[in-house]
């Protein structure tokens, strides 16, 4: 009994706090809705994950009010090609209540084969705003319209040949002060093509085992980086970051701007920077292979942007790479970039202005026997590829274009919907569970 | 009158779970050159039973029985795709039953196998084939069902990372068949959950699921081999495991009968070592 009484003032507190907080809050929503913070947003859901469909492109666009006013407009769409040529659209007229959202679906009515872009638009009372974005349809059946040359491989074996001639004077510097936790760090120096000085990094799990052999990482550098020993936790795994020529601590007869590398004598094939970039490479591996710590047949060539185009080009040109892993690679299907992209097209024009007799059709002719497509040919061995859909520097109908030509039965291709120039992590993890499989790291 | 039959009955069953717990976690492929060698060391004890309709009750006239369980598994990764696989077992048997003790020793069934990594979804789950072929070490028919037999298993295993730490998932089910007059055919199976608790993997928890279910022509006491062959059971065990580098690891394990047709109602108790050498 007298516990039930000691309860009563205390109820009747509780009570009177919430009826003193009610007016409070009530009156916290009332302000909210003239907070600037509180805005019309909308969400546009892709019918699939990756936004590849089979047939029609299918996607769902909300608006959603939360302010007090009703809005009233237009939702809308237009459907261009990759180069920016308007396609189809479709625009309808909106009624949207205050505290309300409302969904649109559209159908996209595109049958080609192809990626596309496609804005979506809301342009309602007090809000305007535009959603960019791009879907495919069959980019299985993606195929260039322009031709490889028929000497490609001979223009390769040619440069092999040449470095073949080069002495490597292979150089292993140890640097104990870069030491990580659990790797030891190494300077790499070896001689490339035209006896060029290339340098990179080695890191190698420490361990006592001094005869273990280790599986390698051949990391290939995007463009103008300077790669930095890399860390890394997995203790199977020796990993190599190369600077190749005019790049990081290769820089030396070759240190131009960063936008002047793209075309450093792209005027004569047999001097185009990449075809010295690429040897640069190939060189790495044969120092993989002179290393008896390392295992000579697993080795996993990967990068991104320029480091995947040279991915694909060093698992092209040289069979003793094992897997390849090629993320957003630049340089494919390179006639085709002209009207998708600016960079790298709009470097090759400015160089053009600068050289008298110069045309981009010659400029073309010699980026022919650099174009990633025209390496895809001859990579047989297992390959992953990373594509983002906004990529403004390696489009999908591109990237694609060159993959489907990829003749090795195992090979993967991981579409990102709304990411430009790069790759998830979902990737990055997939690549170390595809690369410890298939070197039996298990 | 009822010793040496009962004795005889639980006796196997007592190497069969035994043999259940110290398993190695497989399904996972073996890393090609790798060799892996897991001895163990399992204590078992029981004074009830299951009957033929599943009941607990005691053994007769205060039985006990006890067990000690010593075994060596290995594995040896022959190439990416296939794995040795083989295991030797050694037991040593006490039955107590009103002042009468009967006690054997001796090896039993030897298996030697193939593994065979069959596919893999996205590279996180794993499915596998394994066969054995199952040798009889002994000749005293206390210790087994003297016969030679074979099992074909199918494992499946993935891991990956849940709240920030490892965890793997494996599934395994064998049939087996001893050959000769009546030999039963076995339905083993197990499932393991097993998760990481630091950020090194050092420690880690694992709880597992299994049972046989055996059938045979002969369900009835066999006077030639005098053990059952028409039994089932379900057993729960959880292990703890301490990695003190990445390629030794020690595992404590704890397990008890949950269900069961004509068996006994016992529990275990193991120490098993895991030691990788060219990993």
């Amino acid at each position: 009994m007298l516990k039930r009484l000691y309860k009563i003032p205390v109820i009747i507190i509780c009570l009177a706090a919430m009826a003193c907080a009610m007016p409070a809050r009530a009156q916290e929503k009332e302000d909210s809705d003239d907070k600037p913070g509180k805005e019309i947003s909308t969400v546009l859901t892709s019918g699939n994950k990756t936004s590849v469909f089979d047939s029609q492109a299918h996607y769902t666009f909300e608006v959603i009010n939360p302010t007090a006013n009703p809005q009233t407009g237009t939702v809308s769409y237009q459907v261009t090609t990759e180069k920016g040529e308007p396609l189809n659209s479709k625009e309808i007229k909106v009624n949207i209540g205050k505290n309300s959202s409302e969904k649109y679906s559209f159908d996209i009515p595109e049958t080609h084969i192809g990626f596309y872009k496609v804005n979506f638009m809301v342009n309602v009372s007090d809000y305007d705003d535009t959603v960019r974005r791009v879907f495919g349809l069959q980019p299985e059946n993606i195929k260039s319209k322009n031709a490889r040359p028929a000497d490609f491989d001979q223009f390769w074996q040619t440069a092999k040949d040449e470095l073949a001639k080069v002495s490597p004077n292979f150089k292993v510097i140890p640097m104990p002060k870069l030491n990580l936790d659990n790797r030891e760090v190494y300077l790499i120096e070896m001689q490339s093509l035209d006896n060029y000085t290339i340098r990179g990094w080695m890191t190698i799990p420490i361990t006592k085992n001094k005869n273990k052999k280790f599986a390698v990482l051949l990391r290939l550098p995007g463009y103008q980086l300077d790669l930095q020993p890399v860390e890394g936790s997995d203790n199977d795994l020796a990993i190599i970051a190369l600077n190749v020529r005019g790049q990081g601590n290769s820089r030396g007869p070759i240190d131009t701007r960063k936008d002047e590398f793209i075309f450093y004598h792209s005027e004569d094939r047999n001097k185009y920077v990449m075809r010295g970039v690429i040897m640069d490479c190939l060189r790495c591996v044969d120092f993989i292979c002179s290393q008896p710590r390392l295992k000579h047949d697993n080795i996993l060539a990967s990068g991104g942007s320029m480091g995947g185009y040279l991915a694909l080009a060093t698992a092209s040109l040289d069979k003793r790479v094992a897997l390849c892993s090629a993320q957003n690679p630049i340089l494919c299907d390179i006639r085709n970039l002209k009207g998708e992209v600016q960079w790298p097209i709009t470097s090759f024009e400015k160089y053009i202005q600068t050289k008298p007799g110069l045309t981009m059709d010659k400029v073309m002719d010699n980026l022919d026997y650099f174009d990633g497509k025209n390496f895809a040919d001859n990579i047989k061995c297992p390959l992953i590829m990373g594509v983002g859909l906004l990529d403004h520097f390696a489009p999908p109908n591109n990237e694609f274009a060159t993959y489907n030509i990829i003749p090795s039965k195992n090979k993967r291709i991981m579409v990102f919907k709304d990411l430009g120039h790069e790759i998830s992590q979902q990737y990055k993890d997939f690549e170390g569970r595809w690369m410890r499989d298939n070197f039996g790291l298990f | 009158m009822k010793f040496v039959p009962q004795y005889k009955k639980y006796l196997l069953l007592a190497l069969l779970t035994l043999g259940t717990v110290c398993s190695y976690a497989g399904g996972f492929p073996t890393r090609p050159g790798s060799l892996l060698i897991s001895p163990s060391v399992n204590y078992f004890f029981a004074n009830k039973q299951f009957d033929s309709l599943g009941v607990k009750k005691p053994f007769p006239d205060n039985g006990k029985f006890n067990s000690v369980y010593i075994s060596l598994y290995t594995e040896y990764g022959i190439s990416r795709r296939f794995t040795f696989v083989g295991s030797l077992p050694y037991v040593i048997n006490n039955y107590q039953q009103d002042g009468k003790t009967f006690a054997s020793s001796g090896l039993t069934d030897m298996e030697t196998g193939i593994k065979y990594y069959l596919a893999n979804i996205n590279y996180k789950y794993y499915f596998s084939l394994q066969a054995t072929a199952i040798t009889p070490l002994y000749t005293n028919p206390n210790l087994g069902y003297q016969e030679e037999g074979a099992e074909f298993k199918v494992a499946f295993a993935c891991s990956g990372t849940m709240l920030h730490r490892d965890y793997y998932f494996t599934l395994e089910n064998g049939i087996r068949q001893y050959f000769g007059d009546n030999g039963p055919v076995q339905d083993r199976y197990t499932g393991t959950f097993g998760l990481t608790l630091d950020k090194k993997s050092r420690e880690q928890i694992a709880v597992s699921l299994g049972g046989f279910y055996t059938v045979s022509n002969l369900k009835k006491f066999n006077a030639k081999s005098n053990l059952s062959k028409d039994f089932s059971f379900k057993q729960a065990s959880i292990s703890y495991g301490h990695s003190f580098s990445k390629d030794f690891t020690v595992f404590l394990t704890g397990g008890t009968f949950i269900a069961g047709r004509n068996t006994g109602a016992g529990s275990s108790a193991a120490v098993s070592i895991v030691y990788k050498i060219g990993s």
